[in-house]
Order: C-alpha cells, then structure tokens, then sequence
C-alpha cells in the first residue's frame, strides 16, 4: 500500500517535471514572440508614421473630408490612428501565435475560430466608429441648439443623446459579434427602459413646475413674457 | 441665354406671349395672396407714374398664395389693391403680369432664378425684385430702385433703410463692416428684401452654375452683391425709407438668421477668395439719398436674458469654441463672461478678430459648418447686449462714428484673416 502511494507520488512529481521541462522553454518561446512582436510593432508604426507623413496623408485627408470625420468623433488624425491601428493589428498578430507554440489543447481550434472571426470583429468596429460619429455629431447638435434656445442644463441632453447612441451602437456591434445576444437585448432594454422610466419620474415629480410652465407655453397661456430681442436684419 | 428648362410650360407661354419690355418687377409672394396684392399695387402704381412710356412686366413669383383673412385688402392709401391691380391708370403702355406658381414655397435662389430667367428671355433691360413681406413698401421704393439700374446704367442696386437704431444690428456689427473690409466696397444693405439689378448683371449671374448651392438657395441677393463686387459690376445705393421690423414672431429666429447670413458670407469668401485676398481697405458706392437714419423710440428688450446667454454660451460650448478659435481669443471671451452686467463690454478688437478666426476655421472645416456658425449665436447676443449697453443714450452720429471705427478695425485686422485663412489646420494627435 505503502509502496503504491510512494510510486503514484513520484509518477506524479515525474510528470509534473516533465510538463514544467516541456512547457517552460515553450512560454519562453512566446515571451519571446510577444517581445518581439512587442518591437516591430513599435518599429512598424514609427516606419508607417513617418512615410505618412511624408506622404502628407493627413493633408489629402483634410482635402477629402475623411479627417473632418475624425475631428467629429473626437478621433486622432489620420496618420496616427493608421499608425496605432497597424502597431495593434502587428502585436495583436504576435501575441496570438505566442499562445498558439503554448500547444495547449484546445486552444489552437480556439485561436483559428479567431481569425475566422476577424470579418465580424471588423464590422462590430465599424459599427461602433459610426456610432462615435454619429454620437458626437448629434450630441454637439443638441448642445448648441439647447445653449441657443436658452435650456437650462444643455450639457445633459447633450449627453443623454450621446449616451443612447452609444449604447445603442455597442449593443449592434455586441450582436453582430453574437456575444450573448439575449443578454445584450435584455440590458439594452432595461437600460433604455430604465432611463426613459427615470427621466419620466424625475420630470413629473421634480419638474411639475417646468412642465405646467411647458404645457402653459405650448398652449399659448404663458403670463410670461416671450424673451426678445432686437431684429438682427 | 437663359436656362428655360426649369421654367413650366405655363409660365414659358405667359412669357411668350408678353414679348419684350424694358422693366422688370419681381414680387415673391411668401404665400399670402393679400400682402402680394398690396406690393403688386404699389408696384403697378410706381410704374405707372415713373415709367409711363417703358414696357413693363410685373411678375409673381408664388408659392401657393393663400387668402389671409386677418390682412387688411385696402393699401395704406385707401384704395383696393385688387381694383388698382386689374388694370393701368397713366400708362401709354400696357402692364403686364405673369404669374410662375410652384409647389410649395420656393427658395428664394430658385424665386431669383425664375425672375432672371424670365428678365433674360423678355430681354429687360433693368429689373427689380421687392417683398410684400415689407409692411413699408411704397410706389416711391419700387422706382427709386428701378431707377439707377435703367437710367444710370448702374448694374446692382443696393437700398438703404432708416431704422430704429436697435434693429439691424447684425448688419451694422457683422454683415456690412466684415463685406466692407473683405470686399472693399461700402454697401451697408447687402442682405436685404428689395434690390435692382442691371440685365448684364442678370444674365452674368444667371450663367453661374451656382444655383444649387444652399447659400444661394437660401440668400440670392447677398451671393448676386458679392458677385457684382467681385466682378467689378457698376454699384450703387439708394435710399428706400423706413423699415420698421416685421410682426412679433413673424420673421425667422436668431439662429435661421444667422445660419443663412453668416453662413452665406463665409461661403461667399471661399468661393471668392482671390477676390478678396487681394483688395486693400474700401471704396465708397455712389449713394443716392442720405447714407445712414435712425431713429430711437423707447425699445423693450430682455437685456439680462441676452447676456445670461452669452454667458451660458461661452461656458457650456467651451470644447466646441476651443476647436474653432484660438487660445488667446478664447481665453479673452472666458475673461469679458466672467463680468458682470455693469461693466461687461465687448471690444471691437477681441470682436473681429474672433470673427475672422471663425471665417477662417469655417474654410479649414474644423468641425462642422453649420454648428459652426450656430456656435456664433450666444457670442453675437454677448456683442449685441455690450452694443446696447453703449449706446441707450448715444446719437445717431455717435453710433455712426463707432460703427466707422469698427469697419476700419476689421480692414486693419484683414491681414491676420488672410494668416489664418492660408494657415494649414492644426491636426490634432
């Protein structure tokens, strides 16, 4: 019995030393990769950056309107953000066949499915870009018709649209990854739900005053006089 | 040659069938069949007196003109407009009236274009445009206009108004000193509802292929000034009387305004920008009457509200001013918004120089161009109540002197706009 349990441990011990001897020079090995790819990486977006700007990209950029797009988003220019997109795509690239020379079962099929996956993940960040556009865009629209109509509180409109945006794009990229997806629709629901619940509540209870005045004004019984100003033309 | 494709069949045959005439009168209707009655009145009527042996048209330019019950039929001189606008009463020659009908309204650069085309293929040789949105409109307006452009051979017809001396302040702070400085040639009125204009003007303009562009669509008579300055048309003023301000809630608001004002000159200097670049400082126009009349009734205004709103403004658009001016100018902006109401100004200096970095970030598109304009609304009302504040009590001829310094203020500042507009945009990293 004795003697059993002794053998089972120094099976166990053996191939534990053999697992650590094989599996260790192969997480070197990755580290290594990832350094590596770490610096080209690096060295690729420098070499990038600088043709761009040779190239004066960033100028046709500004001739074609992409880079009135960008500013839109609240996006770096052109080059730099071709410049970011190739050092994380190379580094993405790195990273991935480090983990693949790990040879851990499993995890080949994994990483293959992954680049199987890559078309989806560019279309969820497409998704996602536009909705940054169109986030900034309509949330810098409301802003400036709220500061010029004179609404109190601009900024959270501004935001309260943003925000809606956002959450709409992130739930259209999430389900165009297919990642939970009733998961995804049961939180965009509540959180939909749940914030036009509360702006319902907050106005009704907190704002009884704004909305008499509201409706007053929109049925035309305001005592207040209309604000004026003098004609411009 | 005029473009009559866009013309209906209706309209072509009306046209057709008048022939040729000397004269011109363009009346857009702005779809209140009783005002229109009223400035074709005073129309026919101006014609008749002043313009007895000319040929002359008179066409309207409709957009599904609706009877209003509340106007009043008769003209201010008691007579019905729609007797005096069946038939002629001194002329040798016959009036005649087209109608060009459209559905809905139309811009008012697809109204001019209807007009041009329509002075192109009668062959006028001088024609006017007028609004009955004017309450003031007079048979004397119509042929002071007229006028120059037929008798003097001048190609572009500008008018004067007298106001009161808190209207128009647009014009006065923005629109005139910035063209003025920019353009080179003094014409207060170039955003206005009345104006004439020579058939080589007309036909120049019409042969522009501009007429889809929002600016025109949206302020013709300013893209049709530009033009005639630019091109060193033969200009003029004259001056027309009194414009008192329309209806409480009549007209369009501040933000429209200035969206299809301002918008439409920053537009004007992209698209002229070789034009302006070279001139140095201004010419006076030949003026026909006197060049400037105010007058100051006692005026009720919200002063408090329009500086609460410059305030508010400069404060919650700060990530949107930073992008459009630069540091030093938005930093004086921050510093006046933070005074109160007693000794809040807003100097001439800090005033145009953030104008011209507006134009110039306008060119360079640094965000988009219509927030960009809009972003100039609460810092107009901050100029407007400063302006108010300075002059409650001042004469005509101190505004008119003040308004001199700043149209010099804007011609010293050009070279910094012509720096700003050939600066390449700062990207951002």
């Amino acid at each position: 019995m004795r003697v059993t349990i002794m053998q089972g441990l120094e099976q166990a011990y053996y191939n534990l030393v053999h697992m650590i001897a094989e599996f260790l020079p192969r997480f070197v090995v990755m580290v290594v990769i990832i350094l590596v790819g770490l610096l080209a990486a690096y060295l690729l977006r420098h070499m990038l950056r600088a043709v761009l700007r040779l190239t004066k990209l960033d100028r046709v950029s500004e001739d074609a309107g992409a880079s009135r797009v960008l500013r839109m988003a609240d996006l770096p220019s052109m080059t730099e953000l071709l410049s970011r997109s190739i050092f994380w795509i190379t580094w993405l690239g790195f990273i991935l066949i480090g983990v693949s020379v790990l040879g851990v079962a499993g995890l080949q099929e994994q990483i293959s499915r992954l680049f199987r996956f890559l078309p989806e993940v560019f279309i969820a960040m497409l998704i996602l870009f536009l909705g940054l556009v169109l986030a900034n865009f309509l949330s810098r629209a409301a802003l400036l018709a709220s500061v010029n109509a004179g609404i109190r509180s601009p900024k959270i409109w501004s935001w309260s649209i943003r925000f809606v945006i956002w959450i709409l794009a992130i739930s259209m990229a999430l389900e165009e990854l297919g990642l939970a997806r009733q998961t995804v629709l049961a939180a965009f629901s509540i959180v939909f739900g749940a914030s036009m619940l509360g702006l319902a509540i907050a106005f009704g209870l907190g704002g009884q005053d704004l909305a008499r005045r509201a409706l007053e004004r929109y049925l035309g019984n305001s005592a207040k006089e209309k604000y004026k100003e003098p004609q411009p033309l | 040659m005029a473009d009559e494709t866009f013309l209906s069949d209706d309209l072509l045959r009306q046209l057709m069938s008048v022939g040729e005439v000397d004269l011109l009168v363009g009346i857009l209707s702005h779809r209140s069949a009783n005002t229109m009655r009223r400035a074709a009145h005073y129309v026919e009527k101006s014609l008749q007196q002043n313009f007895v042996r000319q040929r002359v048209a008179i066409i309207n330019v409709d957009g599904g003109a609706v009877e209003d019950s509340n106007s009043d039929e008769r003209s201010d001189d008691g007579e019905e407009g729609n007797n005096s606008y069946s038939k002629g009463l001194n002329s040798l020659r016959t009036i005649h009236r087209v109608t060009a009908g459209f559905n809905g309204a139309p811009s008012p650069g697809l109204a001019l274009r209807t007009i041009l085309s329509s002075s192109d293929l009668l062959r006028a040789k001088a024609c006017a445009v007028v609004s009955p949105a004017t309450s003031s409109t007079s048979p004397e307006w119509v042929a002071n206009l007229l006028r120059p452009a037929f008798r003097d051979s001048f190609d572009f017809v500008a008018p004067l108004y007298s106001r009161h001396k808190f209207q128009g302040l647009l014009a006065r702070n923005l629109l005139y000193p910035m063209t003025r400085a920019l353009f080179g040639r003094r014409i207060r009125e170039l955003y206005s509802d009345e104006w004439a204009f020579s058939s080589r003007l007309g036909t120049f303009c019409l042969n522009e292929d501009m007429w889809h562009e929002e600016p025109v669509r949206s302020r013709p008579e300013a893209w049709m000034g530009i033009s005639a300055l630019t091109s060193d048309f033969r200009c003029c003023q004259v001056y027309l009387g009194e414009k008192p301000p329309p209806p409480d809630g009549a007209g369009p608001d501040l933000v429209e305004v200035l969206r299809q004002t301002v918008g439409s000159l920053f537009w004007l200097l992209e698209t002229n920008q070789q034009a302006w670049m070279e001139r140095k400082g201004s010419e006076a126009v030949p003026t026909f009457g006197p060049e400037h009349a105010v007058t100051a009734e006692p005026m009720e205004l919200n002063r408090a509200r329009m500086f609460e709103l410059f305030q508010t403004g400069v404060k919650e658009l700060e990530p949107i001013l930073e992008s459009i001016l630069s540091a030093e100018t938005l930093a004086g902006l921050q510093s006046i918004a933070g005074l109160v109401q007693n000794t809040f100004r807003f100097g001439s200096e800090l005033w145009v120089a953030m104008l011209y970095e507006f134009a110039a970030s306008y060119h360079h598109s640094v965000i988009n161009r219509d927030h960009l304009v809009q972003a100039l609304v609460p810092l107009y009302r901050g100029k407007i109540y400063s302006f108010i504040a300075e002059y409650a009590d001042a004469s005509a001829a101190d505004m008119e002197a003040e308004s001199e310094n700043l149209c010099l203020e804007f011609e010293q500042q050009k070279p910094y706009l012509t720096e700003k507009w050939k600066a390449g945009v700062e990207v951002k990293s």
